[in-house]
């Protein structure tokens, strides 16, 4: 009992203690006497629990790593997955941004030129040195893509279709040592040929045919366009003059361009399937780089003034289907016609012959005079034509249009195209024999033209259906040729 | 002593180890409550209670503590005096008394001050819990103080 009445005090001064410290700790609050005692304890049982928890910590870590090996096991393999698949789709968003962008510039490109693009990846290439270079796209016929169209993307020039699927088509591009592609320097009427020169793309060989004229690196050069665009639209970049080669006593000079399309990564390309009804060339140079706008409107003025004279004659012709197809176009046209095709015309015929010289333009030519002469025509208007319009006796229904083009022609070009030029050459082709050789005094390109008003001719007859097999003959042509 | 030691050492592994563990429920055994029982079973009521009270005068000062000082001393030196008086006859039904005794001691003291951390839900769902849990576990404390008591149990 003296055990059990000791501990009954014990217990009632214990319990007593634990209510007074807890009615204190209770009413006192923060300012609890007790604070520093609940301070020591946190500080000391605070290490130890420190000290002893990172003793245990492993042990439990590794009970609990035991314990969930199985599961963990499935969780790892889950996250792998997972991880795996978000890298995938970051790595897909990446490569759709810059897609993207790619796809943005081309159609904005295409835009200021007024071509009519099909967009397409590059899905295989060749390219192994001193073999063709040449890519694989994946659109193909079933998109309206046919042999000999212009490709490029949105820095400029990359090549030309020689064969398509249903689903895909091959493209050689401008660096291939077979290609061959009808340009003009920048700020003249100055044209020449590019070649590929194998390197994968890294350098192009321009070779000018006019061996006096002003040939200095950082000229650029675009592409000077073939008959009916075909393979080559007329405007687009093609690259930058990076040296000139010093050839002495030789008809021609010739110097190394770097492309503006990197050839070597390519991705994101456009397949032009409607030439520009205009003047691509004005719209699409310019607008690209600010220099090269400069460059290109100053060189502009030549190629339209020259391709005027002649154009006026086809544009005849073209100009009534352009107003009955209501073209888009027009914003763009209007402007250029009238401040380039003036200057234009007296420069273009002296540089003319020059390039009529060349063999090399043959391809070229056809191909480029065609782009130049769409372009030209509708800035020429009525007052070039007269002459060429006489010996297009064919055309003139046409040309009688013409006065009433005018107006329509700014709007309805640039979707005209395609149509335009089968009745162009139609128009032509019967005069063109004529024309030509007073177009080849003139200019090159024209005579190029010329030369495709003579295919043009049967093709009229056929009427646009027929064009196309005459076009696939000039295109192949010229691929041999090339 | 070896009580003491015992009660601290159990006072830091339930701080450490036993209310770490995600056990189903939200809760976890009171090892404590064990503990105090078993050495108040072995020394007697005026010794449980001092152990009782000082246990939870540490468990109320163990860092992770957000309740007022002294409510976990108070239940403990109850429970460790009762456990020293032989609650129930034997060791078993002293254990368990102890075991279910302690929480509900411990609400009810929350209640009285109103602590806003006792509820009914708190009742109805942790305590049983706990109790439970600790239950589970009490049967090792039998087994001790079954071994250890008897030489004890006089004083």
């Amino acid at each position: 009992m003296r055990d059990s009445r000791r501990a009954r005090l014990t217990l009632g001064i214990l319990l007593t203690a634990a209510l007074v410290i807890l009615t204190v700790d209770h009413r006192l609050g923060a300012a609890s006497p007790f604070g520093p005692l609940r301070a020591a304890g946190t500080w000391i049982f605070g290490a130890v629990e420190r000290t002893a928890g990172s003793v245990t910590r492993p042990f439990g870590e590794f009970l609990r790593a035991v314990a969930n090996a199985p599961a963990a096991h499935d969780e790892i393999e889950r996250l792998e997955l997972e991880n795996a698949r978000l890298r995938t789709s970051l790595i897909a968003k990446e490569l759709d941004t810059g897609r993207s962008e790619q796809l943005k510039r081309m159609l904005g490109l295409a835009g200021r030129g007024g071509y009519k693009v099909v967009t397409a990846n590059v899905i295989a290439r060749r390219g192994s040195p001193g073999f063709e270079e040449a890519i694989q796209i994946d659109a193909g016929t079933a998109d309206g893509v046919r042999p000999e169209m212009t490709v490029l993307n949105g820095d400029g020039l990359i090549g030309r279709v020689i064969s398509a699927t249903a689903d895909t088509a091959t493209a050689v591009l401008i660096s291939d040592r077979g290609s061959a592609t009808g340009a003009r320097l920048e700020g003249g009427q100055e044209i020449g040929v590019v070649h590929g020169v194998g390197e994968n793309g890294r350098l192009l060989r321009f070779k000018l045919l006019d061996a006096s004229a002003p040939l200095a690196p950082g000229g650029r050069i675009v592409s000077f366009g073939s008959q009916y665009g075909r393979p080559y639209v007329p405007g687009v970049p093609i690259g930058v003059i990076e040296r000139v080669e010093a050839t002495p006593g030789e008809l021609t000079r010739v110097a190394f361009a770097r492309p503006y399309a990197d050839l070597t990564a390519l991705d994101v390309v456009g397949v032009v399937v409607r030439a520009p009804a205009r003047d691509p060339r004005d719209a699409v140079l310019p607008p690209k780089p600010d220099p090269r706008k400069q460059l290109t409107e100053a060189a502009r003025p030549p190629k339209r003034g020259v391709v005027a004279p002649r154009r006026d004659a086809r544009d005849a012709a073209l100009r009534p289907t352009r107003g009955r197809r209501g073209g888009t176009a027009p914003p763009v046209q209007p402007p250029v016609q009238p401040s380039a095709q003036p200057p234009v015309q007296p420069s273009r015929q002296p540089s003319a012959p020059a390039p009529e010289g060349e063999p090399e333009s043959e391809s070229r030519t056809p191909g480029a005079t065609s782009g130049r002469e769409d372009d030209g025509q509708e800035p020429v208007g009525a007052g070039v034509a007269p002459g060429r319009d006489s010996t297009r006796a064919v055309r003139r229904p046409d040309a009688e249009q013409q006065s009433v083009r005018p107006a329509a022609r700014p709007a309805a070009r640039p979707s005209v195209r395609p149509s335009a030029r089968p009745r162009d050459g139609g128009v032509t082709s019967p005069p063109a024999g004529a024309v030509a050789p007073g177009e080849a005094g003139r200019a090159q390109p024209r005579p190029a033209a010329r030369g495709g008003a003579a295919a043009r001719p049967p093709v009229r007859d056929s009427g646009e259906t027929v064009r196309p097999a005459a076009h696939g003959g000039r295109a192949s042509r010229g691929e041999g040729g090339r | 002593m070896t009580g003491a030691l015992i009660v601290l050492a159990t006072v830091l592994v339930q701080v450490m180890v036993v209310n770490r563990m995600s056990l189903p429920g939200g809760v976890t055994p009171d090892l404590v409550v064990l503990a105090v029982i078993g050495v108040a079973m072995a020394r007697g009521p005026a010794a449980g209670a001092v152990i009782g009270f000082c246990a939870g005068l540490l468990a109320d000062v163990m860092p992770p503590t957000a309740h007022l000082l002294g409510q976990y001393a108070f239940v403990l030196a109850v429970v460790g005096y009762l456990a020293g008086q032989g609650l129930g006859g034997s060791v078993v039904t002293t254990v368990m008394a102890g075991v279910i005794l302690a929480p509900l001691l411990a609400a009810g003291l929350g209640g009285l001050i109103s602590d806003p951390r006792v509820t009914v839900a708190t009742l109805t769902d942790q305590v049983p819990l706990t109790i439970a849990y600790t239950l589970l576990l009490s049967p090792v404390v039998m087994w001790l103080s079954g071994r250890t008591t008897r030489p004890g149990y006089a004083t």
